[in-house]
């Protein structure tokens, strides 16, 4: 009887949380910079997510996944970089200022993919989720406040920054070379 | 609108995230104002870089093997643990059409019985194809093919390339079938693919190829030398018999 519940359960769990494993991977792999942790981070929320199946209750199972994968990177940091700060604060001159946009921010869309990812990698990590939760997730500002955790109204200010700062690194980028 | 809010709700704008009315004043000002205008671009720029051009990175095989591995134990440790399916590894890639396809499929692979393993074969066959996860390591050489597939299972698979006789290697890959790890042996008969099975198997003694059809596919398995081998393919039976008499004779 407890193998019958358990098969349901698995099924259930199966067909919920498998679809997701990619966008699962993407967050955590963002998040934490590399592939092997990124899978120890994954296979951490899905055991996690396998284990709270029950409290799910919302319409949509990847938001409730995704905030899970956040909340098991947030754990991996703890044990695994102690004292260093990845969720850094973001640098004064970032806040709010009037970018000017001009024709060198246009050519983002021309950068290739590898300089680009190493940009996105680089920005600190409360801009890099909110980037990925938007632009490769999808994800509505409210959704994005449920997997972050930070409140609705500040999701569009978290993301303008993370745009200015990346398109900050882009300016800097091709200058050097 | 003023500028100065027009200014703070552009990513808002941008990303459609505001309703309509303020949509609509909010565009009334852009447009006629080029600094909000080329601050808008340069938002949709960005967005349409990212989109298209951010490195795509994707979930390996392994890891859903690894998880598939980890959650039986996390439920019920006293109790055997059980097969496992999966629906895909690539959801997002799959087509609803097909999805739909691979989900019956996994549903009617678990129910229980001596059955059940063809039905999880046929599954893995149409997710290999599905998730544009054919191989792992994607080379007609089965010098390369064998000793990948070695160092990574319990066992030694035979791999031969049969091109000569028109099933051309394609690969390998590692899967799981009936709750073991499995080399999947990919080859191609003109242009539908066969995936071969290779795993440990439970019972002793060789037994003679058993030929069934399944939602469209032929499956034929059999015992030789301590191996279970499936053969599942939707090519005509015949033809799958040939390629099974080929890696029969090796």
């Amino acid at each position: 009887m407890l193998a019958l519940a358990n098969d349901t359960r698995n099924r259930r769990f199966e067909l919920l949380a498998m679809p997701h494993l990619d966008a699962a991977f993407r967050l955590a792999r963002w998040l934490t910079g590399n592939t092997a942790d990124a899978e120890d981070v994954v296979q951490d929320a899905y055991l996690r997510a396998f284990r709270y199946l029950d409290t799910f209750r919302g319409d949509n199972f990847r938001v409730w996944l995704l905030t899970i994968v956040r909340h098991s990177f947030l754990d991996w940091l703890k044990d695994n970089r102690s004292g260093q700060r990845i969720f850094q604060p973001a640098p004064v001159d970032m806040e709010w200022t009037d970018p000017n946009p001009n024709a060198e921010a246009m050519l983002l869309d021309r950068v290739d993919s590898e300089t680009l990812g190493r940009l996105v990698g680089q920005l600190p990590a409360e801009y890099r989720e909110v980037l990925i939760l938007r632009e490769i997730e999808d994800l509505s500002y409210k959704d994005i406040a449920v997997v972050t955790g930070i409140p609705a109204g500040t999701v569009m200010s978290r993301l303008s920054r993370a745009r200015l700062a990346l398109r900050k690194a882009w300016m800097s980028n091709e200058k050097r070379s | 609108m003023s500028h100065d809010r027009t200014k703070q709700l552009l990513h808002a704008y941008a990303d459609r995230q505001i309703g309509a009315m303020r949509r609509f004043f909010l565009g009334r000002h852009v447009a006629r104002c080029p600094s909000c205008l080329a601050e808008l671009e340069a938002i949709q720029a960005m967005s349409a870089a990212l989109r298209t051009n951010l490195p795509a990175h994707r979930a390996s095989p392994a890891l859903a093997m690894r998880i598939a591995a980890a959650l039986p134990r996390e439920a019920a440790p006293s109790v055997r643990r059980k097969r496992f399916v999966w629906p895909g590894f690539a959801g997002a890639a799959m087509a609803g059409g097909l999805a739909g396809v691979a989900l019956t499929l996994v549903v009617s692979g678990v129910r229980p019985g001596p059955d059940s393993l063809v039905g999880d074969v046929v599954a893995d066959h149409v997710r290999s194809m599905m998730a544009e996860h054919l191989t792992d390591v994607a080379t007609s050489d089965q010098h390369t093919v064998k000793p990948w597939l070695s160092a990574r299972l319990p066992f030694s698979p035979v791999v031969k390339d049969f091109a000569a006789e028109g099933y051309p290697l394609v690969g390998g890959r590692l899967d799981y079938v009936d709750g073991r790890p499995a080399a999947a042996l990919v080859y191609r008969r003109d242009r539908h693919v066969i995936n071969l099975f290779v795993f440990v198997s439970k019972q002793g003694g060789d037994s003679a190829p058993g030929q069934e059809s399944r939602d469209g596919f032929q499956v034929v398995r059999w015992r030789m030398g301590g191996l279970s081998y499936v053969a599942v393919s939707d090519v005509e039976g015949s033809q799958l018999m040939g390629f099974v008499r080929l890696v029969e004779n090796g």
